[in-house]
């Protein structure tokens, strides 16, 4: 049998039936360990060109074109840096201001504004559930006049802004407010460019609430959003895929990968639905996906998951304009992969991290800070892990060629058991009828849980070392100063009683009631959910509305 | 008689990984465990002394832990349940251990400990107590 492959130059090499590789085999494999992946992938201690058969031009090509494995852009990173976008939220909306405009003034290009557990979840600072988690997490924001404050002196039709908003319980009225702010700046919401994360999944699979909505409505209400920024924000992403978080809270990187092309499946199938063809939804679609350490299986990881979603957004849609098929995504170092134990040692961990998510060739990047494991990051750990982004992109020379791995053995021979697992895991997807009954079976759950128990077990077991929690665990505690979220609630009592003040109770009224009636029959949730925001309803009063027509889901969980 | 675990996260702290990781183990460990999803302290304590449990666990990786274990703690003296264990996992900054231990709080478990050692702690916090003649065998733990 003879293969054409990608040798490490790229150039095309014809190997023979009995090659260096398989004589080596014989001779020393009986001397070497068997290992796996992360993700339980068998690797062997030595690849040759078999390992990495295909076709160049139909696996690999250049980037910027289909399949895309090397890169969604023709140029990557040597036209264009990555967005360097640390992730900023914590305690009021004055705090978090400071902290943006500093990340800003010492080199971040773009911003990411995490909110608060209440906010995410669609509570009011004051509500009896929310006051415990006023401000941590995230920044707390209750309404328009919030978010003015929020981003004030920040150029916003200039500045790309990510909201890490991903319960669909918040997400549409937090895009309101965030649409009402800039209206009262005076801008165009047509010229804002931006990510609201508004995932379906962080709702009812991957987080918890007291409340949570049921999937059919949670995933409704993620395409309200979508549909209505299709529509009207040419420049806006409406929906990021938290692959991110899936992986966080137990999957694997196939499962993660595979949870995110089903969720963008079951996306354009929805807003087919809703008239919208596959161009004009999937070109703005997003992903959020996480680096962890392994290596050389996370930056397979991106490029099968660039072709994977190529290949399969192509065959179900058919789409006609190129970009409908490009997997863009931001990368968050791993949080999880961080540890209590010896907390400076995660600078280390994040920079490898960091490093697997460039030669994966991610759009935007957020380095996690080192004390992660202990607090919310304190301003020195902020720069430090922004520091280290710089020194990726400075120092390093890993941006002089693009997809500078492909073509080693190893690499297209993880990409492409990646990309296998994925199709398989996808077709098990399908055969329950798509993404939002698996989660509805609890199926989701399960995979998640199961590799959640899997992961700790390996760790505590010691067969996946962790320096400082079961090697070289004895040294010495090392004292890190933990940085102290100011208190919130008493502040935004205040800023929630004004609001309360001077607002008409009566159209705030009238606003919740059409709502209401959104939801029951069924018209998109944005528009009213603009105009309960202008009107000045709270956060809370609108995620409400939701909770009492369709909260309550008891999330299998088991 | 098994040892009784109750397990719940206060206020609106949404992560699950840690606390169903720990229920799931307990069981395996022959341990009765239920899981209580998110709660309000007053809430959680009512849940607890109807599953008449020995054990309390709160998990907080929110930072909240500074309000609600101390509020749970003052929820369980108000009830009738001090004998109640109490634990915390989650994210525990060192500075907020001792105020949360005076307070009442019996063993706190931070990221990274091993399920066996919690098993094993709870096991002899119970056994302390003179509670239930726990049927969880210890001597194979570390």
């Amino acid at each position: 049998m003879t293969s054409r492959i990608a040798g490490a130059s790229g150039a095309v090499v014809t190997e023979k039936a009995t090659s260096p590789v398989q004589r080596w085999r014989e001779q020393y494999g009986s001397e070497t360990m068997p290992a796996r992946t992360e993700a339980g992938i068998p690797v062997a201690p030595l690849y040759g060109p078999e390992a990495a058969a295909g076709d160049y031009e139909t696996d690999l090509g250049v980037p910027g074109s289909p399949p895309y494995t090397r890169g969604v852009y023709p140029t990557m990173y040597s036209g264009r840096a990555w967005s360097i976008r640390p992730l900023a939220g914590f305690g009021t909306v004055e705090d978090t201001n400071r902290r943006l405009r500093l990340l800003l003034a010492e080199g971040a290009t773009a911003i990411n504004t995490v909110f608060d557990y209440p906010t995410n979840r669609g509570y009011d600072s004051d509500d009896e559930w929310a006051r415990s988690d006023a401000g941590l997490g995230g920044v707390a924001v209750d309404s328009v006049d919030d978010m003015v404050d929020l981003y004030a002196g920040i150029p916003l039709d200039e500045v790309s802004v990510s909201l890490v908003l991903s319960h669909p319980v918040a997400a549409g009225a937090i895009l309101a407010m965030y649409l009402a702010a800039a209206r009262r700046r005076g801008l165009d919401p047509a010229q804002l460019s931006g990510t609201l994360q508004n995932d379906f999944m962080m709702e009812t699979v991957v987080l918890t609430a007291p409340s949570v909505l049921e999937p059919d409505f949670a995933f409704r209400l993620s395409m309200d959003v979508t549909e209505y920024c299709t529509r009207h924000l040419p420049r806006w992403h409406p929906v990021s895929f938290t692959g991110y978080n899936y992986r966080e809270a137990g999957a694997d990187a196939v499962l993660e990968v595979a949870l995110v092309v089903a969720n963008a499946v079951a996306t354009v199938q929805a807003m087919r639905a809703r008239g919208l063809p596959v161009d004009a939804v999937a070109r703005r679609l997003s992903a959020f996906f996480t680096a962890g350490s392994d290596l050389f299986e996370e930056v397979a990881k991106y490029r099968a998951a660039r072709r994977v979603y190529h290949e399969v957004l192509t065959d179900r849609f058919n789409p006609v304009d190129e970009r409908s098929t490009r997997l863009r995504f931001h990368v968050q170092t791993s949080g999880s992969a961080l540890t209590a134990a010896q907390p400076l040692n995660n600078i280390a961990r994040a920079a490898l991290h960091g490093l697997a998510a460039v030669l994966g060739g991610a759009q935007s990047l957020h380095v996690s800070a080192f004390d992660e494991a202990l607090c919310v990051p304190s301003e020195t750990a902020a720069l430090t892990a922004l520091r280290t982004q710089q020194i990726l992109l400075a120092e390093t020379g890993i941006t002089r060629s693009i997809d500078p791995l492909a073509g080693s053995y190893l690499v297209e021979h993880l990409t492409n058991q990646i990309d296998s697992r994925v199709r398989e895991t996808l077709a098990t997807i399908d055969e329950m009828g798509g993404l939002v009954e698996a989660v509805n079976l609890g199926w989701v759950h399960a995979q998640i849980l199961d590799g959640a128990c899997q992961a700790t077990a390996d760790i505590d077991e010691g067969r996946r070392p962790v320096v400082g929690v079961n090697l070289s665990a004895n040294q010495a505690p090392t004292a890190v100063e933990t940085f102290d979220v100011p208190e919130t609630l008493p502040r935004q009592r205040e800023r929630l009683t004004r609001v309360r003040s001077r607002r008409g109770n009566a159209a705030v009224t009238a606003a919740l009631h059409h709502l209401d009636q959104c939801v029951v029959d069924g018209t998109n949730t944005i528009p009213a959910l603009i105009a309960a925001a202008e009107a000045g309803a709270t956060l809370g009063q609108c995620c409400d509305v939701f909770r009492t027509r369709h909260g309550g889901w008891r999330q299998p969980l088991r | 008689m098994p040892i009784r675990v109750a397990i719940f996260k206060p206020g609106l702290d949404s992560h699950y990984r840690g606390a169903l990781t720990v229920t799931r183990y307990l069981v395996s460990r022959g341990m009765e465990v239920v899981y209580l999803g998110n709660q309000l302290p007053a809430a959680a304590v009512r849940a607890a002394l109807q599953e008449d449990v020995d054990v309390l666990g709160i998990s907080s990786l929110s930072g909240n832990h500074r309000e609600s274990v101390p509020a749970v703690l003052a929820e369980l003296r108000a009830q009738g349940g001090e004998d109640i264990v109490v634990i915390l996992g989650g994210i525990i900054p060192d500075v907020d251990r001792p105020m949360l231990l005076d307070a009442g709080v019996r063993r706190i478990f931070g990221p990274g400990t091993p399920l066996a050692h919690i098993a094993e702690k709870i096991t002899l916090l119970v056994r302390e107590r003179g509670g239930s003649a726990a049927s969880v065998p210890i001597g194979s733990l570390s």
